[in-house]
């Protein structure tokens, strides 16, 4: 799948669950940055990301993911 | 040794001015200088239990080396099995084997079993809650190849026994200290002033605003079937301001000592009762408590449970809630205050409200109507668990609040000195007042951008409300856990 294509998802995603799209996507986007991207919400936009694109996740992959750029690389290779 | 002791002045000043003036020439003398500093620091609390900390640091670090350098998954996790069990082994044995074994006897009873002696003489180890919770996260974070292992014991070791953090956290991160251990610290005129200045300010939260609490609040709780309902929610007022006051300007102290040394630990307390949400509440409370339980339990729970969605996330956070609560200790009324705020999440969860986490009014000086009413039905909801924090038994706990909650509620106070009652509500105004113009800062007092005759104005109003109103204390509530 396309990089931007992939960004575009998730950035779908990220604006559903969150109800706001006061943000960009770039690589080194990070959590932090984006309002009410917290670890209730965390696990949610994992689990509709993992929906959207018929991928599963493994915890120990998720908790090394340092920023955006980490997160789409990673959807890449699974989808 | 507490922070607000002479003890203790008589302990840093010294040990600042050889660390600064002796030892200052690498990071190894440096952090042989602390580690000395620490291990004595730790001894004079409690020298029976220093050994039980030296095998603790020796056991987690070989474990977190061990971790990383074996290839083989499953003798990786067994490693890690190891260190988990030896690390929460440690806090079963110290701290909960009572509980588990009344617990056992208790039903042995309701099977009409005798039972014989009922509880082991068991000593709690000073901050076992805390540096045991630190090993083991950094084991954690060296399985999940988050962090490299160090392979340094001595940092290692300072990392687990920096004094200023030993006997009740802020419960530290690898990520954040190690680094900080690593280079050779210099001595910086600003971030030095700061640490005073966090220090003043803890010291003021706790012998003045929570003593002057705890005199009010203790002879309430401890006579509460004497008095009218009115008394006892006064009681519980103070005891939650009390509370608060008590381990945030305890934090505030060992992150402004620590501040001293050129170590910037974590963060603890920010601001919590100006939360409009229980989620930002526990954001903002306790929070290197919080984020590690976030991290290490929370997180992998709600993983396993995801495709439960709501109903799964639910279930993650009460239980999550309910593990905070036990950490305290080895009390049901500990799990029921967990179990409470957990339930508290329920409504925030399903109104699909929980992606919030702002600032309070940020960049305004005053809150909406709105945000004032959330803020204080917050604090409502909250003060009303802190009577399980409490007591010693859930019966007591409900008892409280059934008394608290009679015709007698709308009687008028009696039991207590009304002048106290007073002084205290100023002074705790003033405490909030400064909290609140502060809540996007740095920390509580972070006044280093005010003019000279402010920054000085504020230091000495301080040292004269701590003169006149200060209340000596021998012990912090959390050192107890």
């Amino acid at each position: 799948m396309e990089l931007h294509t992939i960004k575009n998802k998730v950035k779908d995603v990220l604006t559903s669950i969150l109800e706001h799209n006061n943000f960009e996507i770039h690589d080194e986007l990070t959590a932090k940055d984006v309002d009410g991207w917290n670890s209730l919400s965390h696990m949610m936009i994992i689990t509709k990301i993992e929906e959207e694109f018929n991928i599963k996740f493994k915890l120990r992959e998720l908790n090394k993911l340092k920023n955006m750029g980490a997160l789409v690389t990673l959807i890449q290779n699974k989808a | 040794m507490v922070f607000n002791s002479l003890d203790f002045l008589a302990f840093i000043l010294p040990v600042l001015l050889l660390y600064w003036l002796l030892f200052k020439r690498t990071s190894t003398l440096q952090n042989v200088f602390l580690l000395t500093a620490s291990l004595f620091f730790y001894a004079w609390a409690d020298w029976r239990f220093l050994a039980l900390l030296i095998a603790s640091i020796l056991v987690n670090y070989y474990l977190g080396i061990k971790i990383h350098n074996e290839e083989d998954e499953k003798k990786r996790s067994l490693f890690l099995y190891i260190g988990s069990i030896f690390n929460i082994g440690l806090l079963l044995y110290f701290k909960y084997v009572n509980f588990f074994y009344e617990g056992f006897y208790e039903i042995l009873n309701i099977f009409g079993l005798e039972s014989g002696n009922t509880s082991f003489q068991i000593l709690l180890p000073l901050g076992i809650s805390f540096f045991t919770f630190q090993t083991l996260g950094y084991l954690m974070d060296v399985y999940n190849d988050e962090i490299e292992p160090t392979r340094n014991l001595l940092d290692f070791s300072l990392f687990v026994a920096f004094f200023p953090k030993i006997l009740s956290g802020p419960i530290e991160r690898a990520a954040n200290l190690i680094p900080q251990l690593e280079e050779k610290r210099v001595l910086e005129y600003h971030a030095f002033v700061d640490g005073l200045r966090q220090i003043l300010w803890g010291l003021f939260a706790k012998i003045v605003i929570a003593e002057n609490c705890a005199a009010i609040a203790n002879p309430i709780f401890a006579n509460y079937e004497q008095q009218p309902g009115s008394t006892l929610l006064l009681g519980i007022f103070f005891y939650a301001i009390q509370l608060y006051a008590d381990f945030s300007g305890y934090s505030n102290m060992a992150i402004g000592v620590s501040k001293l040394f050129g170590i910037q630990l974590m963060r603890n307390f920010s601001t919590p009762f100006f939360s409009t949400n229980i989620g930002d509440f526990w954001r903002n409370w306790h929070i290197s408590l919080t984020t590690w339980m976030m991290d290490y339990v929370f997180t992998p729970l709600s993983f396993m449970l995801r495709r439960h969605h709501k109903k799964g996330l639910m279930i993650s956070i009460i239980t999550t809630f309910v593990f905070v609560g036990f950490w305290h200790g080895a009390n049901w009324t500990f799990v029921l205050y967990g179990l409470l705020h957990g339930i508290y999440f329920i409504p925030l969860v399903y109104s699909g409200k929980m992606n919030t986490s702002q600032v309070v009014a940020k960049g305004k000086l005053l809150p909406s109507l709105k945000e004032v009413f959330r803020m204080l039905s917050l604090f409502i909801l909250i003060m009303f668990t802190d009577v399980f924090f409490r007591a010693d038994t859930i019966v007591d706990a409900f008892s409280y609040l059934g008394k608290t909650f009679s015709g007698s509620m709308l009687q008028r106070p009696t039991g207590i000195v009304n002048s106290l009652v007073f002084i205290t509500f100023a002074l705790i105004g003033l405490y909030m007042f400064v909290e609140w113009i502060h809540r996007e800062r740095k920390h509580d007092f972070e006044i280093s951008s005010y003019n000279v005759y402010l920054r000085w104005g504020s230091y000495i109003l301080l040292f004269i409300l701590i003169l006149f109103f200060g209340r000596s204390s021998e012990t912090f509530i959390y050192f107890q856990f």
